[in-house]
């Protein structure tokens, strides 16, 4: 799958190497993938859907969310019932240990977040390894992008939510990160805050970024999505149970506890790392601050415009092109097309026919499914037209 | 082996790896009676194409594309499978002898999963041959 690269500058050192290395990712993916093939048929093999994963979890998620939602008081301390105090460390507590299974949906909501995030580095890492991140598919892996980071952010918004020990240090965290940034840190802290320290509003604050950010998730899964036609959204439904089960008996063998209620007035300075969520909090506390947003900016930025860098490792592609004499107008190139690559639109004046498929080119892989498609040879790759197919075939079989 | 008709082989370039079992003439050095033809995807491969080989005469045809759910470019393998199982159009004429075609789905590695499958097919075309007394005639089976 490497694919030969003319020597056109000195700068093909890097390009070979890339090349190299995304080759033997791409073995040890297939070494891998085989042996679960092998294992449980091609049908559940997990790789083979690897972006509907993350995509059930967040249903779960949202599911469980909402359910949480019902019950989730977003205050710091002014809120009295009578004698007895009720804020968000309260309400969590009423939840996990009083409300019928809430601390086994608190369970589910925690452990299903790390395994979106599990699922959503799979998913990138196979998507690159195997070289499908690329070329007419950037909007995909860009929008992917976004779509990790506000993953993690909405889990961290979580951990701010329980409003425990850990919850008051990272929000102290993150308000000193925040701060170091200039010109735009302190507006950003009083945005974070909803104010300039922490009150009742923050919490709110907190609540209203986590939920609403989620459901800006949807708007960028629209997105990652609208290149593709028929994306694979779901697993196989025997793996939704699996996918379940599985979480049901982490929630089960690792029970969420509570954590001591967050008290203003003191400093808490150490907290249970989860590794998924919180380990750019562990960075923060292991290098100077400005380090911290130089790494976390560049490593942003590099892993956005990743295609971009490495557009040039193989020959740009050649699009389809459509026979405009022979074309029908019958939609099935528009309809078998994997990226939306084609549209059909209105056949010029004087054709016997109403519609014409025209190909948009910066989406087109040059992958041949719409020659495939296609019964009245009307759509083309220019480097390999079905005639000279067809001819190659006839001489094959002739050749004897 | 070289006694039967030729099998045409139309396959993936990122199925099976076949590049160590071809000879110049893309022919199976194992097996020289089945000829390959390469495409960048199995989605490109038209039904006519493969009418095209039987109607020249070729003994059989092979598809082969990728493990179903790992193409490349997302739904190829998928589209021929459903061409050919007559649940996408385009499909198979009525008219082609369904089974002189044979459709395979080998992920890179499988090259050795390739050659006995051929092996198997080729002897099979072999029998067909022998016994199928409509397809001695020139013209393809059941016009």
């Amino acid at each position: 799958m490497t694919s030969s690269v003319k020597n056109e500058s000195n700068s093909n050192w890097w390009k070979d190497w890339y090349n190299h290395f995304i080759a033997g990712a791409n073995r040890l993916t297939l070494l891998i993938e085989d042996g679960i093939n092998f294992a449980i048929t091609s049908k559940y093999n997990p790789f083979y859907y690897h972006g509907a994963l993350p995509q059930f979890y967040m249903w779960v998620l949202l599911l469980s969310g909402l359910l949480l939602f019902a019950y989730y008081i977003p205050t710091v301390d002014s809120a009295y019932f009578s004698t007895k105090m009720i804020n968000a460390w309260t309400s969590v507590q009423y939840i996990t240990e009083s409300l019928p299974f809430g601390g086994v949906i608190r369970g589910i909501h925690r452990y299903s977040g790390d395994a979106m995030v599990l699922f959503i580095f799979l998913h990138a890492i196979r998507v690159w390894f195997t070289d499908r991140y690329r070329q007419y598919r950037w909007v995909q892996w860009t929008s992917g992008v976004v779509l990790l980071l506000m993953v993690l952010f909405i889990g961290q918004t979580g951990y701010y939510l329980v409003w425990d020990e850990r919850s008051l240090l990272l929000t102290r965290m993150t308000v000193s990160a925040l701060n170091a940034l200039p010109i735009i840190g302190e507006p950003l802290k009083s945005w974070f805050l909803n104010g300039n320290t922490i009150t009742n509003l923050t919490l709110s604050n907190f609540l209203f970024i986590h939920i609403g950010v989620s459901f800006a998730l949807f708007f960028v899964l629209w997105v990652h999505y609208v290149r593709m036609t028929r994306p694979v959204l779901t697993p196989p439904p025997a793996v939704n149970f699996i996918l379940v089960g599985a979480i049901l008996l982490i929630v089960y063998l690792f029970p969420i506890a509570c954590g001591k209620m967050a008290d203003l007035n003191s400093q808490p300075n150490a907290y249970d790392i989860d590794w998924f969520f919180l380990w750019n909090y562990w960075l923060m506390s292991i290098m100077p601050i400005s380090v911290f947003w130089l790494l976390m900016i560049v490593a942003g930025v590099l892993s956005l415009v990743l295609p971009a860098i490495v557009k040039n490792v193989s020959p740009p592609v050649i699009p389809a092109e459509v026979v405009i004499n022979k074309c029908t107008g019958c939609s099935l190139c528009y309809r078998d097309c994997p990226y939306q690559a084609i549209e059909m639109v209105p056949a010029p004046a004087g054709s016997r026919f109403k519609l014409l498929a025209t190909v948009k080119t910066a989406r087109c892989s040059s992958c041949g499914l719409c020659v495939g498609a296609c019964a009245f040879d009307a759509i083309d790759l220019p480097q390999l037209p079905d005639a000279a197919v067809t001819a190659q075939i006839k001489n094959l079989v002739e050749a004897k | 082996m070289a006694a039967g008709k030729t099998v045409i082989t139309l396959i993936c370039e990122r199925a099976a790896d076949l590049n160590s079992l071809l000879n110049e003439q893309d022919a199976l050095s194992e097996l020289p009676d089945v000829r390959v033809v390469k495409f960048p995807c199995s989605g490109m491969i038209q039904p006519l194409m493969i009418e095209a080989a039987l109607k020249a005469g070729a003994g059989g045809v092979i598809v082969c594309g990728c493990q179903i759910g790992d193409c490349f470019y997302r739904e190829g393998n998928k589209m021929i499978r459903d061409r050919l199982t007559g649940e996408r159009p385009p499909g198979l004429k009525k008219a082609v002898d369904r089974r002189r075609v044979m459709a395979l789905w080998l992920s890179r590695r499988q090259k050795e999963r390739f050659l006995t499958e051929a092996k198997e097919f080729v002897l099979q075309m072999q029998k067909l041959d022998a016994t199928d007394v409509s397809s001695k005639a020139a013209e393809p089976a059941a016009k």
